[in-house]
């Protein structure tokens, strides 16, 4: 504290999102090969798999907090404490979702997913996890952007932002396509219930890459 | 007579430690954004730190040193050398000792305001509260709202500047470069400026104000071109982008800044010294002789010692410490708190080297081009402020009479 100058500097929230954003992401594809593992018959370490998500999911929130709990009274930064807050509660909830789909599994695994709809399934989580991924570019360019404050680097975080958007919309097509099909087959009520439920969850999350690519919209607009 | 002269001696080492001080922790906070943005090594912070200050310190120090010695109490009224004396050396003596609890419990306090706190204590007990001049000290004081709020405006300022006129274009690269002459040069001005402006050396050479304005344009313009010539030789890589080019411009205004701290600093440290060497010399304290050189050399060269001893270990914190600034936010904090404190210094105002440099990040905060800066300093430093002087006059007044039984 002799030397004030050292104490204004506050460790950079950025950092730490972009750290969150990637463990989002680490958390995803563990869950692409959950889902996996669950389609075929033979893979046993969906349990395991599970666990690591879970796991995942915890790191995740740890580092959501440390976040939180390290941006003392008065501090300024390039964008807004609460945009800041809200933003991170966004991208949190992508690996709540995602630990939700597993969850909702694992409490009914039987009888598994009916062959017809295995393709257009294992599509809509091709869709989701590509939105986290680009959520994660998303995120490393817009800390670049707040470092150089260049226009060619804010028309790109536009692009990524757009491209989230495209993602959601064909994820919803697919969503959609989906639960038609679901009523189309033969099915027992439990089983369509169930199925729904798990349609929507993993549907919502390229919702929620949406909401926080807008976030991140309002934060870089001039 | 010879409890005269050790009283110079004890000044003497008083004065070396107070310097020694400034050189050990002050250095830091000006020295900060150049080795937190990674312009210049720890090492060559040390050097040109210790370098520049002593040339700030002899060329452009004696305005603020004079201010100290003369302008806070008023000197005519101390017809007593006797009591005059004592007073000087408790203001030194208090302002060391406060300093050294502040080094000791971390707290963010002032040299200077110490020591503008110990003159008003020596003021009081010399010559009662009339030998103040509370004119000249609201001038100062107002001088310590102004100057971090001023330093704050021009970085900034600068940091939307840059940010509209060359990070925000599509070759930041090239624009930064082709606009180097005018960063380069409009540091170089007001470094030359304060060189030949109202000072010995302009004098020297017969200059009037405005020979020395034109002057210093024409340095600063051949500077600024050259500058241009040297960094577009040296740096090819054109993916470095403005970051590469402000890294070079930033060892510049590292150099300003240690220029400008030796300027305003050294009066901390030799302020009350002049006031025993002039009352030792002449019996004196008001006489209308400019202070010797070689008082300011030696206020210089104690800053520089300070620096050498601990200047390092303190830097390699804010080394670390410091990492979300660029080049170009280290650029606008040097520019912005150098500026301040050399106008300052020109105007024989003492203000602190520390708050300017504060002011100057808290612009840049304020320009949304720090990723997170804490402002509650602000706070934490002005109630240091407010507690500074008058803690320092009372230690002052407490010694004086400790050392009046004595002597």
């Amino acid at each position: 504290m002799r030397i004030p100058l050292l104490s204004m500097f506050i460790k950079s929230p950025f950092g730490g999102l972009l750290k969150h954003a990637e463990k989002v992401n680490e958390c995803a594809l563990a869950f692409q090969q959950a889902m996996e593992c669950y389609f075929s018959k033979e893979c046993m370490a969906f349990k395991e798999l599970r666990e690591k998500v879970t796991s995942l999911e915890t790191e995740a929130d740890d580092i959501k907090r440390s976040i939180r709990g390290n941006l003392p009274k008065g501090t300024m930064m390039c964008i807004e404490k609460f945009e800041l807050f809200r933003y991170i509660k966004e991208q949190d909830t992508v690996p709540d979702r995602v630990e939700d789909a597993l969850d909702w599994i694992f409490f009914k695994p039987e009888p598994g997913i009916p062959e017809e709809l295995k393709k257009d399934l294992m599509l809509l989580i091709h869709s989701s996890i590509n939105s986290v991924e680009e959520m994660c570019t998303m995120v490393l360019e817009a800390k670049k952007y707040f470092e150089t404050f260049n226009e060619i680097q804010r028309n790109l975080v536009k692009e990524i932002i757009r491209s989230t958007r495209i993602k959601e919309h064909e994820a919803d097509i697919v969503e959609a396509r989906l639960k038609q099909r679901i009523f189309e087959i033969d099915l027992d009520p439990v089983s369509v219930f169930h199925l729904m439920r798990l349609v929507e969850i993993i549907g919502s999350i390229p919702d929620h890459v949406e909401n926080a690519g807008d976030m991140i919209r309002a934060m870089i607009a001039k | 007579m010879s409890t005269q002269y050790y009283i110079l001696i004890a000044g003497y080492i008083l004065g070396f430690y107070m310097a020694w001080n400034i050189g050990a922790n002050d250095v830091a906070n000006a020295m900060a954004s150049a080795v937190g943005a990674k312009a210049i090594t720890i090492r060559q912070a040390v050097f040109i730190a210790g370098m520049l200050n002593v040339v700030g310190a002899v060329f452009i120090g004696s305005h603020v040193t004079n201010t100290i010695r003369k302008g806070i109490v008023s000197t005519e009224i101390l017809v007593d050398p006797h009591i005059a004396l004592i007073g000087a050396l408790s203001a030194l003596l208090s302002a060391a000792l406060w300093v050294s609890f502040a080094t000791w419990k971390s707290l963010p306090v002032s040299t200077t305001h110490s020591i503008v706190g110990a003159m008003i204590g020596f003021g009081i007990m010399a010559g009662g509260f009339s030998v103040v001049k509370w004119s000249k000290l609201a001038a100062v004081v107002l001088s310590w709202i102004i100057s971090p709020v001023f330093s704050l405006i021009i970085a900034f300022v600068m940091f939307k500047l840059i940010v509209k006129i060359i990070l925000s274009k599509k070759d930041p690269f090239v624009w930064s470069l082709k606009l180097s002459p005018f960063f380069i040069g409009i540091t170089v001005f007001i470094v030359i400026l304060s060189f030949v402006f109202k000072t010995p050396l302009g004098k020297t050479f017969a200059m009037g104000n405005l020979t020395a304005l034109f002057l210093s344009l024409i340095i600063a313009i051949i500077f600024g071109f050259a500058g241009m010539k040297l960094l577009s030789r040296f740096i090819r890589n054109r993916k470095a982008g403005a970051e590469a080019i402000f890294k070079r411009i930033q060892i510049g205004t590292s150099c300003y800044v240690a220029l400008a701290q030796g300027a305003n600093d050294v009066a901390n440290a030799i302020g009350p010294l002049a006031v025993i060497y002039f009352l030792v010399k002449t019996g004196n304290v008001g006489a209308e002789v400019p202070v010797p050189v070689f008082l300011l050399l030696f206020g210089g060269i104690g800053i520089a010692f300070g620096i050498a001893m601990a200047g390092a270990r303190v830097m390699e914190t804010v080394g670390k410490k410091i990492t979300t600034l660029t080049n170009t936010r280290g650029f606008s904090v040097d520019f912005a708190a150098a500026t301040t404190v050399l106008v300052a210094s020109k105007m024989g105002l003492p203000v602190s080297t520390t708050h300017a440099a504060v002011g100057g990040v808290l612009g840049v905060g304020l320009a949304r081009g720090i990723e997170a800066v804490n402002f509650r300093i602000i706070i934490k430093i002005m109630l240091y402020w407010v507690v500074t002087v008058p803690i320092s006059a009372i230690t002052t007044m407490i010694i004086f009479k400790i050392l009046q039984f004595i002597l």
